[in-house]
């Protein structure tokens, strides 16, 4: 064990502090959930490319820069210190690039890696259908073969910024009549297909973020399905690993979190609660642990080993770090919480925030779904 | 950076893994407690296994390792609810000792015993050849009568108070939490264990969800306070400026994973876990301790309030681990 930097660590992180310095906006963008915000977002993608920091993990032949997982830690912490914005491409960066690094052909390596990385294709994820939510082997959306296409026809729920983005990635039932996890093939379509028509659906703070997703016998090139016919399964699986896991949530955001709610306690230490305090302190410390945990995961990943049902431990850690450090947010702010833009005129950000941590336990497998998968997987208990 | 254990450090946890396993399992608890709770011949096995000269150097006979290796040893302490006054004698006090009393200590003929303000009582006093207190090492007092604590295998002294000393605490806290992370895997597992064996309405108990995501949530707990204690023993060993930070914060998360588990695992026991009759009690008693003892969870986290909220000291995504960048 050895937790000090090396001088080429220590040099990268300057290198990184240097470029966030020079180009992280001026001014907070708005809302990545609105079309204005989404778009401002995009800019900044590009603007990350063109300084080749799309995806610093990712091979070089791919707009990546090839640096391993202590290093991405590093520049994330860079990136949240600096208050740089979210990542409009988080789909496709996090989660589909990872798997089309694993299981995806050299021709679709070529035609989708690039393009993300550099922030000109930006991506949805479409799993979850109306009745198909937890229970996502319940899916019911077909693509069906003709030739070298398939046709695809049902519907998509709560598909996060597809009322936007220029791609999605979902799973089909290939097979028709099959049954379950079997039969279902992991495909990318293009959201301006014709027959895909998209219902943006309001979410709680109002912003038009998730869409409604219908397919109307949609014609997608089988050379779009990521590895083979009925084993979209697996592939899902491992995305959603991605998800739960090591990338998406990186603790350099929540440790950026910490420090202003720290910021926010002093301002209001004098009306704040004894119940704040602890939360305040608490979420000082989760995000340490969260971040001293990533470390650690990260150096044995780097050796080789493998992250399994271990990521959703991951999950419902931040997910809850996040809820309860907004709700103390919000208790310190008091009456002022309810309101939209605080007194100094800037934004209240923590509200935004508030209404955002609340779906942490839900998307991405609700947190029931993980405390199962901890149980029977890791704790061996019987199903 | 590479926050992995060596392969040392895993090979010397599994050794005294198996050799506490096999020699010091429930049955020895219930034996020490029916017949008096210090036992010779299992100090005599631990100085078999170097353990009283983890700390100290090998010229004195010792291992020569340090506060990383300590932590380690300690959770299987806790794992297997020892004791003997070893993690004081041993992994607290032996490196701040003299050659000539670490070489004592290595060779198992010295037990020391800790004082601190913070501490109204103070363990296993009457075994100590030496109280080690305000940063000097001298010949223990009389110990006088012992106090009745929850824990039947604890013996506690009231003893006079004495000076200051943040190394001291600092140490024994960080040995203390690492302790508490040991006895919270160990509740962990016999609850588990528990929920696979015991049935109700026909099934497995832990096929309950309810019972699961009990265990679950403690699971995640564990998770997050272990790598917490390792950077509280890594900072410790390498005299970082914010270890009393990193050990405050080790001895509450510590304390709040053993604290859960304890109680998770008698809800799992149902009235079992009510009695003396299963193993479960001797964990929860020694979590109840050590909760309580170098500091409580009120006490450190003043301490990280203060240092965080009041002491300016720098916070942020950039200040996980010591760096030099982080002052620029
Ligand atoms: C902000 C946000 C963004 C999202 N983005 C996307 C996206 O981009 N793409 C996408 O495909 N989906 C997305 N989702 C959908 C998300 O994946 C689902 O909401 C989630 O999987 C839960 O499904 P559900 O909403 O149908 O809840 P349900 O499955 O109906 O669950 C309702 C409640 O029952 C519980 N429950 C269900 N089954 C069990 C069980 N077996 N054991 C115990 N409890 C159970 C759940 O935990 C939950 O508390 C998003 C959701 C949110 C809130």
């Amino acid at each position: 064990m050895d937790l000090n930097y090396t001088t080429e660590q220590q040099a990268f992180r300057a290198e990184v502090r240097d470029w966030m310095r020079a180009n992280v906006p001026a001014q907070p963008l708005k809302t990545l959930e609105g079309r204005e915000g989404y778009d401002q977002h995009v800019e900044w993608e590009r603007k990350l490319a063109s300084g080749n920091w799309g995806m610093v993990t990712w091979p070089e032949a791919y707009g990546g820069r090839g640096l391993d997982l202590i290093r991405w830690l590093i520049f994330e912490e860079e990136y949240w210190g600096a208050g740089a914005p979210l990542r409009a491409n988080q789909n496709g960066i996090f989660l589909l690039g990872p798997t089309i690094m694993e299981y995806g052909t050299d021709e679709q390596k070529a035609r989708f890696l690039t393009p993300m990385a550099k922030g000109e294709l930006m991506w949805a994820q479409a799993w979850s259908e109306p009745n198909a939510g937890s229970d996502m082997a319940a899916i019911r959306t077909v693509a069906v073969r003709d030739g070298d296409h398939y046709v695809v026809t049902g519907q998509k729920t709560w598909s996060s910024r597809a009322s936007f983005a220029d791609w999605g990635f979902g799973l089909f039932r290939t097979e028709p009549d099959s049954k379950r996890h079997k039969g279902l093939s992991f495909i990318l379509f293009d959201l301006n297909s014709p027959g895909v028509t998209r219902r943006p659906i309001r979410q709680l703070h109002g912003e038009p973020g998730f869409a409604e997703l219908f397919f109307d016998e949609v014609r997608v090139p089988v050379a779009n399905r990521i590895a083979g016919e009925g084993e979209g399964w697996n592939v899902a699986m491992a995305t959603a690993g991605f998800e739960r896991g090591l990338m998406l949530r990186s603790p350099a955001r929540f440790q950026a979190m910490a420090k202003r709610l720290v910021e926010l306690y002093r301002q209001h230490r004098d009306t704040a609660s004894p119940q704040a305090r602890e939360a305040v302190l608490q979420a000082w410390q989760d995000a340490e642990a969260y971040a001293l945990n990533t470390y650690s995961v990260a150096a044995t990943v780097m050796a080789g080993g493998h992250i399994g049902a271990e990521a959703s431990l991951n999950k419902i850690f931040w997910s809850e770090l996040d809820r309860a450090a907004h709700r103390a947010a919000m208790s310190l702010l008091g009456a002022g919480a309810e309101l939209r833009s605080l007194a100094d005129g800037s934004e209240n950000s923590w509200l935004e925030g508030y209404i955002f941590s609340l779906s942490g336990p839900i998307y991405a497998g609700s947190n029931e779904i993980q405390r199962n998968i901890i149980a029977e997987r890791l704790l061996g208990l019987p199903r | 950076m590479d926050f992995r254990l060596t392969q040392d450090q895993i090979d010397l946890r599994e050794a005294i893994r198996d050799y506490l396993s096999g020699e010091h399992g429930p049955e020895v608890l219930r034996r020490l407690d029916a017949e008096g709770n210090r036992d010779a011949a299992i100090w005599d096995g631990l100085v078999g296994m170097g353990l009283t000269g983890l700390l100290v150097p090998e010229t004195q006979g010792g291992l020569g390792m340090g506060l990383v290796e300590a932590a380690l040893i300690a959770i299987e302490l806790g794992r297997a609810n020892v004791s003997e006054p070893l993690a004081d004698t041993a992994l607290v006090a032996a490196p701040l000792l003299d050659e000539a009393q670490q070489a004592d200590v290595a060779a198992g003929t010295l037990k020391v015993a800790l004082g601190h303000p913070i501490n109204p009582w103070i363990a296993d006093l009457d075994q100590a050849g030496l109280l080690y207190a305000g940063g000097i090492a001298r010949p223990a007092p009389d110990a006088g009568q012992s106090v009745e604590t929850v824990d039947p295998l604890r013996r506690l002294f009231a003893a006079t108070p004495v000076a200051e000393d943040d190394r001291l605490l600092d140490r024994a806290a960080l040995i203390a939490a690492a302790q508490l992370i040991g006895a919270a895997e160990r509740m962990l597992e016999l609850a588990t264990d528990y929920a696979k064996t015991r049935e109700q309405f026909g099934q497995q108990i832990g096929q309950f969800q309810a019972i699961k995501h009990h265990l679950a949530t403690v699971a995640v707990k564990l998770e997050f306070a272990r790598p917490v204690v390792l950077r509280a023993a890594f900072a410790a060993q390498n005299d970082h400026a914010r270890t009393p930070i990193h050990v405050s914060h080790a001895k509450v998360a510590a304390t709040d994973a053993a604290m859960l588990s304890a109680e998770t695992a008698i809800q799992v026991h149902g009235a079992m876990g009510y009695t003396y009759e299963v193993d479960l009690h001797f964990w929860m008693k020694r979590c109840w301790a050590l909760a309580g003892a170098w500091g409580d969870r009120a006490f450190h986290q003043r301490r990280i309030e203060a240092a965080v909220v009041d002491g300016g000291m720098t916070i942020g995504p950039d200040t996980t681990f010591e760096s030099e960048l982080h002052h620029g």
